[in-house]
């Protein structure tokens, strides 16, 4: 086993942990940071988000306004004075993302370009043509390399967390390449490990958007909140869930169901006229989207593919050069994944999971249960995202938090004693269960205990829940859990580049997380957000304007409590989009 | 990191393994038929300067079986060449702000006629004075 | 209903057991919307756990799938199997790396050449934050953008003889990022990455082969990025390379 001294490791190479590798090493240079992400940082899903990143730029825009679309779309179940720094400080970010050579979208003039997003007020989505998640994380990769503190461990698997004490002092991971395990110990450390979304059938996520940095806080006593919170982009190629980014219908696209009918109109989103009309119609928020289709499926009015149903995404009055110009990434993957030309025809699209709300629960400064930990992007929970996220809140998520949690990190290594002196021991330990995955004899194969779990959150944790769906839920992955423990029978025993084994692990990881989604879900009989229930439709703040939070209990099911919501001056009250409204310009 | 045994596979006829290697190789290939030309005429120069006889002799050459064979192999380099020259030279230069639509095929088809006729003007107007 | 099957012979290397890579033949069911990916995950998944090769996004925007299929580089993820019929389609690891196992390579030439052109803005000030950002319009941003879409998938260090050939040097992708930076209109730092672009490793190792340029699936055209600095690093050694650009 490997030893690395080092002061700050990064769990994670997207946007949030490069952004926060980036703070710790301008806060202070001195300070040693291992940045380990399980691939190169150029292949994390932050690569695939689209749309864009909020920031209140426009004269006619306020933090106020910025304040109330992610309070109100967030069903209040947000932080609210974590929104308020969240607000103060996107487009603080969005300018040092330029000044590092971000390609935003610009003007004729030359500034930059912001434009409408779902149950957004006021145009405030930066955006780099069609593929900002992109031009953000390879912005942020190549910016990296000016900083000489910042070490990085490419293809390093982290397996497991040295816990001493309620302290973190030290990370295990694998090597892949050789599959020799090389422990880092640490003074503070940062989670930035992405999303869960592949615990789920249909999602758009890449595949290694697993969680198990959220599994590996869970297992060290870290509290998972609002874990039930899933969204559904309502837009996707059915399938293969590869996304069409909402930035085509902040463009101008349309849904429209079978009979080319704009169907969002009788879900509360309407009227139709004027369009484009922000918060209305197909800019509404993604629950109430992703919800709509699911109504409209059960009517029958859906149209069927050979990959289930789906209605029209409907580009084509924008014209050619309008979609050429501003939605290449989309046009091309139409062609290629759906066979479909948006100029020519509608894209089939269907609602997929693509984001965690929940995640390990951190404060405002990123802080988490555990002593030096701190999370941020989709793998935290500090809570502005409350029941449902908007679009472009997520990647300005990355750098706002990002940076926050390498700062807090930065200052807790800076006062922080020397590293725990069992931690070498906890990481023996660790090695040998991870190494005995790789062993064992006999046991069922990965993929048909993953293919199971993701059935049965598909089944059971879906857009609509019910009582019996969640407990039938829980009770799979609980089995799942056990039938886990009892082996997992790899094909591959090499040592070197074992990726099954890899798989194994993080399937360890996905049930947990996936268990602590469907007990929070079964805990919450209210419907707030993404959260809905067919057997409790309503709202309930009396019980439930609460952040569930779940935590490990062993080999048993999760222990479900709550906690409160930090409210300052917004106070809850019904989410209303559609409506009255002037036609809103396109930028 | 600790290593582990890659795997190094060798290059071997690498130019005979797609057709966008076989065309690279003929382009550069076609290099050489251009050196041949360029000896040649470098030759008829210096058969030039050794006088009349020396002259008359080299023209005789040039109209042997051998020596037209020769010269339509090396106007297929000289084609080879050209074209391809003109395929490459586009990603040598900066962008220049023009419209994609600007070059056609057309254009520089017509472009080099025109650079023939001139030529042809030009030999006829000498030749002929 | 009738299951249409294709085969797949795909390179096996096992760095702990085997001294040379060899051929292993899988037999995979397949529908018409499938990509050669989903063909791979079903050999990993159902056939061979031991298959190894990378993926992440599926939609051709990571980078990570590139592979040879049947002599070309390609995405796995974009190249599918009712386009390769009737097969049996061979697939192999990228050409001119290192093979660590089965279809997976050593990157670590590409990411060591990516980090020696210093791949971000070099300013000529340092402008604080409470500015704003810079302006930069549409015409300045597509000087460069185009350059800016390179996903680092390394077909085309798969596609460039050059790079085999040569192991100095620093390749199509590295070097047009290189470009893209250079062309970026809030940024002044070609003398700083002068040393790597002017190197024998540098611009000068292209023979304009041309085929990275054909394999790019994002049509960032590194033949052009690359080959139009040839005449900037010509200028800049007979110092005249504000000739072409101006003092940056």
């Amino acid at each position: 086993m490997r030893i690395v001294e080092t002061d700050v490791v990064v769990i994670g190479g997207g946007g949030a942990g490069l952004r926060a590798a980036i703070a710790v090493a301008m806060r202070d240079p001195s300070l040693r940071v291992a940045l380990v992400s399980k691939v190169v940082p150029m292949r994390s899903h932050t690569v695939a988000a689209e749309g864009g990143a909020a920031g209140v730029i426009r004269a006619d825009d306020t933090l106020d306004n910025h304040f109330n679309d992610t309070v109100s779309g967030g069903d209040w179940l947000c932080d609210q004075d974590v929104v308020d720094y969240f607000v103060a400080h996107c487009a603080e970010e969005m300018i040092q993302l330029e000044h590092w050579g971000c390609p935003w979208s610009r003007h004729e003039d030359g500034s930059i370009n912001v434009r409408f997003f779902g149950g957004m007020k006021v145009q405030r989505t930066w955006f780099a043509a069609d593929r900002s998640g992109f031009h953000l994380l390879h912005t942020l990769f190549q910016t990296s390399h000016k900083y000489p503190s910042i070490a990085r461990h490419d293809e390093h698997f982290c397996v497991d967390l040295m816990v001493e004490d309620g302290r973190v002092v030290g990370a295990l991971t694998i090597e892949i390449a050789t599959g020799e395990l090389v422990v880092f110990l640490c003074r503070a450390a940062v989670l930035a490990t992405g999303g869960a979304g592949r615990v789920f059938r249909q999602n758009t996520n890449a595949g290694i958007v697993t969680g198990e940095g959220m599994g590996l806080a869970y297992r060290h006593g870290a509290a998972l909140r609002d874990m039930e919170f899933v969204q559904w982009h309502p837009t996707c190629l059915p399938g293969t869930g590869i996304l069409m980014t909402e930035a085509c219908r902040g463009e101008g696209a349309i849904l429209t169901n079978k009979d080319g009918y704009r169907y969002l109109q009788d879900y509360g989103l309407g009227p139709l006229d004027p369009w484009p009309r922000a918060k209305a119609m197909e800019l509404g928020p993604r629950d109430r989207l992703s919800q709509a289709f699911w109504h409209e499926d059960k009517k029958g009015r859906t149209i069927q593919t050979p990959q289930g149903s789906a209605v029209n995404l409907d580009l084509r009055h924008m014209g050619a050069e309008k979609i050429l110009a501003r939605l290449p990434l989309i046009t091309h993957a139409a062609r290629t994944f759906a066979g479909v030309d948006p100029v020519e025809q509608p894209i089939p699209v269907r609602p997929a999971v693509h984001y965690t709300m929940g995640g390990v629960a951190a404060d405002g400064r990123c802080a988490t249960d555990i002593a030096g930990l701190f999370a941020a992007g989709e793998c935290s929970s500090v809570g502005i995202h409350g029941a449902n996220r908007l679009g472009s809140n997520s990647l300005a998520e990355t750098v706002v938090f990002g940076k926050v949690a390498g700062e807090s990190a930065a200052a807790f290594a800076q006062d922080a004693g020397a590293t725990g002196a069992r931690a070498k021991d906890m990481a023996r330990e660790a090695a040998d269960k991870a190494l005995a995955l790789l062993t064992a004899r006999k046991g069922e194969r990965v993929a048909v205990l993953r293919g199971e779990m993701m059935d049965a959150m598909e089944e059971g944790v879906g857009l609509y829940r019910t009582q019996e769906s969640v407990d039938g839920a829980c009770r799979k992955i609980g089995e799942l859990r056990a039938r886990y423990r009892a082996g997992v029978k790899l094909d591959d025993a090499n040592r070197a580049f074992n990726t099954e084994w890899l798989s194994a692990i993080e399937l360890g990881m996905m049930l947990e997380v996936a268990e602590a989604m469907a007990h929070s879900a079964a805990w919450r009989k209210e419907s707030r957000g993404a959260h809905q229930r067919l057997d409790a439709t309503q709202r309930d703040d009396a019980s439930f304007l609460v952040h569930t939070l779940a935590r490990r209990q062993g080999e048993g099911a999760p222990a479900i409590s709550s906690s409160p919501v930090t409210i300052t001056r917004s106070q809850p009250r019904s989410r209303v989009y559609g409506g009255e409204g002037k036609q809103a310009e396109l930028t | 990191m600790s290593e582990i045994r890659t795997y190094r596979r060798p290059m071997g006829r690498w130019w005979t393994k797609n057709p966008t290697y076989r065309r690279y190789m003929a382009r550069e290939a076609s290099s050489f038929l251009l050196f041949a030309y360029a000896l040649t005429l470098l030759y008829g120069l210096w058969r030039l300067s050794q006088g009349q006889a020396a002259y008359e002799g080299w023209l005789a050459w040039l109209a042997s079986p051998f020596a037209i064979f020769l010269h339509l192999l090396m106007l297929l380099g000289m084609i080879v060449h050209t074209v391809t020259w003109f395929e490459v030279a586009p990603k040598t230069m900066p962008k220049t702000g023009l419209p994609e639509r600007a070059i056609t095929l057309g254009g520089v088809a017509a472009a080099a006629f025109a650079s023939l006729v001139v030529v042809a003007l030009a030999a006829w107007w000498g030749t002929s004075r | 209903m009738n299951e249409r099957r294709i085969k797949i012979e795909g390179l096996r290397y096992n760095p702990e057991k085997d001294t040379q890579p060899r051929f292993q033949t899988y037999e995979v069911p397949f529908t018409d919307d499938m990509s050669l990916l989903q063909g791979l995950q079903y050999i990993k998944d159902n056939l061979d756990g031991s298959f190894t090769f990378r993926w992440s996004c599926r939609m051709a925007i990571c980078g990570s799938c590139g592979i040879m299929v049947n002599g070309n580089p390609r995405l796995s993820c974009e190249t599918f199997l009712r386009d390769l019929l009737p097969g049996p389609v061979r697939v192999e690891p990228l050409e001119n790396f290192p093979i660590q196992r089965d279809l997976a390579i050593d990157q670590s030439r590409f990411v060591d050449r990516l980090a020696s052109v210093k791949p971000y803005i070099v300013p000529a000030r340092e402008k604080p934050l409470a500015e704003g950002p810079h302006k930069q319009t549409p015409g300045e941003l597509a000087a460069y953008y185009q350059y800016s879409q390179c996903i680092n998938c390394l077909l085309c260090y798969a596609a460039c003889p050059q790079v085999g050939l040569n192991p100095n040097f620093v390749g199509p992708a590295a070097l047009t990022l290189l470009h893209r930076y250079n062309a970026d209109s809030r940024d002044v730092g070609w003398s700083a990455r002068a040393e790597v672009a002017n190197s024998e490793g540098g611009v000068w190792g292209c023979t304009l082969v041309g085929y990275c340029s054909q394999v790019c699936p994002k049509g960032v055209d590194p033949a052009h990025a690359v080959n139009q600095n040839k005449a900037t690093s010509a200028l800049d050694y007979f110092g005249l390379r504000a000739l072409l650009g101006g003092g940056r």
